[in-house]
């Protein structure tokens, strides 16, 4: 009749399994030179990877010219943007380190009360630089080729101004919702900062600057919207479940070019008259939220369908309404379900940005082709080294947004066995 | 735990359900007292589920009526959330919210719903969690409990909104065998509380020492209902004394 009684720590620590750790040269032998197929193997491959990190590295380090990167750093980063006004650009950064580094020092606080409240695991040490890894190589890279002692003070002051901020917002503890309106608070401000009195209007933008803004901006529109679509798609009205499939589908059948051209070219034609068409920049930013809403509509209705029918039962049962049932129960677990495949698109996102060159903006992948046809530079076949620095700036992007991604299904599958 | 208090909370009255073809409910009347506990039993696809399942609208009936404490249940969304506001319900596959903690997943609907505060909140849910025997566990994620605490919580869930009504849509079905008896202590002393219950369960001995009055149902009917001395003793009808045969 007694019924059981649980305590905080019902099972006491389990014996461990038997730990297995080879000394390299047996994990070699296992892993590496196993059968006379491996070794074969082994030593081809090692032989290829050898060559290819040999050329790669010779190129690098001693073949290439990368005085044509050296000269046009600020030509890359940000085109055709008045050197005059680049002040602002820097008193943007500076606004959006201290807001975001005080949304992260709100989310490490949350993060340390779960903690503390045996909710979370304790996170790794040492992550902070880790997580800073990709960004910090970036940066220190670009700063190499830029040889200036004012960059790399205001970068360092960017640096400091936004560890400064994660500190003070890790001791203020904001509520989520405040932090989350200071970030939105600080984007506004930051994009204030560089148009705003006689400022530089977004048309000027370019070079890395604006593949950045492209990218961030695509991302945070396009997710909402994809996410309405997805969930119109499921509507139980016809008429909001006919519009969503048929946006969807089209969309999705037409290449992203396609769209920029007609974002480029058409949306003026689709306003009413007396309306100023937008900038070119604002074009190609509706063309590419346009299209990726659309990819994005549909990995979330896959994350919907993956949640079972009786999650909804359960909440209607208990009352909640059908708008909080979405927004608490459905979504939160949807999305989750889902982070690879919207990280995925949000990367293609980021490099799909290169593709706007064509409708003529001049982003980092068009200015780093555009420099090679200077007079100093002309006919040397020095795009090689301009596609690499390209490709590197790209892929340290991709690979943050990939890491950060795992870190936050890790996190969010915590909890889950 | 008697059934003559008098006020009516539950009335079906020849409520039908067809899932396409398929007829699950046929023209089922059932009544529930306050306070009173019916236990319904019955093979599997007897349509016990459905007929509960009903009663807070997670299924619409086609055809009948279904009031639930003076409510009459209508397409209008309004007295459908009043009604789900007085009902509680336990599922078989506890269909606990993995997201949230087991603190949040009480909080929930009393906050939302209810427009509790959180401290108002929080301090119920801790009594409903202590009701169920799991405070300390009240930070924890729902899957790193076992069945039988999970279901607890469920409970605990679907106290908080302080229900006049549970259902309980077999509770204890998806449980391994040494689990079942901490929830049906809990749903136990439910009843003796004097919470008006309707409980679909196939364990009779639960039924046998909690139940007002026993209800079988098959293939859509309820065949035979009585108070569970006469039920497991002398039944009348030879459908029920066959699945009793089977389960006893």
């Amino acid at each position: 009749m007694a019924t059981r009684v649980d305590t905080l720590e019902p099972v006491p620590a389990p014996e461990r399994p038997p730990e297995r750790r080879l000394p390299p040269r047996e994990w070699a032998r296992e892993n590496l030179f196993g059968t006379g197929f491996d070794t074969f193997l082994t030593i081809v491959f090692g032989l290829v990877a050898a060559w290819l990190v040999y050329r790669l590295g010779r190129f690098v380090l001693v073949d290439a010219r990368w005085e044509i990167i050296e000269r046009n750093i600020t030509n890359l980063m940000v085109s055709r943007f008045p050197r005059d006004e680049l002040w602002r650009v820097w008193g943007a950064l500076l606004v959006l380190a201290a807001s975001l580094g005080l949304g992260a020092g709100t989310t490490a606080a949350m993060r340390r009360r779960e903690v503390e409240e045996g909710r979370a695991n304790s996170p790794q040490r040492a992550t902070a630089l880790r997580r800073a890894g990709p960004a910090l190589v970036l940066v220190s890279v670009l700063l190499w080729f830029a040889q200036s002692l004012q960059a790399t003070l205001l970068t360092i002051a960017v640096g400091v101004v936004g560890i400064g901020a994660f500190m003070f917002g890790r001791r203020l503890s904001l509520q989520p919702r405040h932090a989350a309106l200071v970030v939105l608070g600080g984007i506004v401000l930051a994009f204030g900062v560089v148009t705003a009195f006689d400022g530089v209007g977004w048309e000027d933008w370019g070079g890395f600057m604006l593949t950045v803004v492209l990218a961030v901006g695509g991302i945070l529109l396009a997710f909402p919207f994809g996410v309405l679509l997805a969930l119109g798609r499921r509507s139980t009205l016809p008429a909001v479940r006919v519009v969503c499939v048929a946006y969807i589908e089209l969309f999705r059948g037409v290449p992203l070019i396609a769209v920029l051209f007609m974002g480029a070219f058409m949306i003026g034609f689709l306003l009413p008259p007396g309306v100023d068409r937008p900038s070119l920049v604002t074009r190609a930013l509706i063309a590419l939220v346009l299209f990726t809403a659309a990819y994005v509509a549909e990995i979330v209705r896959g994350g919907l369908q993956g949640v079972p029918a009786g999650q909804v039962e359960a909440a209607q049962a208990l009352g909640l309404s059908p708008v909080r049932i979405t927004t608490r129960i459905v979504l939160p677990q949807a999305l989750r379900n889902v982070i690879p495949g919207l990280v995925g698109q949000f990367i293609s996102l980021y490099k799909d940005t290169s593709l706007v060159a064509i409708i003529g903006l001049t982003e980092l992948l068009n200015v780093s082709r555009n420099i090679t046809a200077q007079p100093d530079f002309l006919a040397q076949g020095l795009i090689v080294e301009t596609l690499l620095f390209a490709s590197f700036v790209y892929w340290t992007g991709a690979y943050w947004m990939s890491r950060e991604s795992q870190r936050l299904e890790r996190r969010l599958g915590l909890g889950e066995r | 735990m008697n059934a003559q208090n008098g006020k009516r909370m539950i009335e079906l009255v020849e409520v039908s359900k067809w899932f396409g073809d398929f007829q699950a409910l046929k023209a089922v009347d059932l009544a529930v007292d306050l306070q009173e506990v019916v236990v319904v039993c019955g093979p599997s696809g007897s349509g016990k589920s459905t007929m509960i399942r009903c009663i807070n609208r997670l299924e619409k009936h086609d055809r009948g009526r279904i009031v639930v404490d003076g409510i009459e249940l209508s397409d209008d969304l309004k007295k459908i959330q009043e009604i789900r506001r007085e009902v509680g319900m336990v599922f078989q596959q506890f269909n606990l919210f993995p997201h949230l903690s087991v603190l949040e997943n009480v909080t929930l609907a009393p906050r939302q719903v209810r427009r509790w505060n959180k401290a108002k909140a929080n301090e119920k849910a801790m009594e409903h969690l202590r009701r169920v025997r799991i405070p300390e566990q009240a930070h924890k994620y729902p899957l790193q409990l076992s069945g039988g605490q999970q279901q607890r919580v469920a409970i605990a869930r679907a106290l908080a909104m302080e229900p006049k009504i549970m259902l309980f849509d077999e509770p204890t079905s998806a449980l391994d065998p040494e689990m079942i008896k901490e929830v049906l202590d809990v749903m136990e002393e439910l009843a003796e509380s004097g919470m008006t219950m309707i409980v679909v369960t196939h364990e009779m001995g639960f039924a046998r020492a909690v139940a007002d009055r026993m209800v079988f149902m098959a293939e859509g009917e309820i065949v035979e209902a009585g108070p569970p001395e006469h039920f497991f003793t002398s039944p009348e009808e030879e459908r029920t004394k066959q699945f009793l045969d089977q389960i006893l």
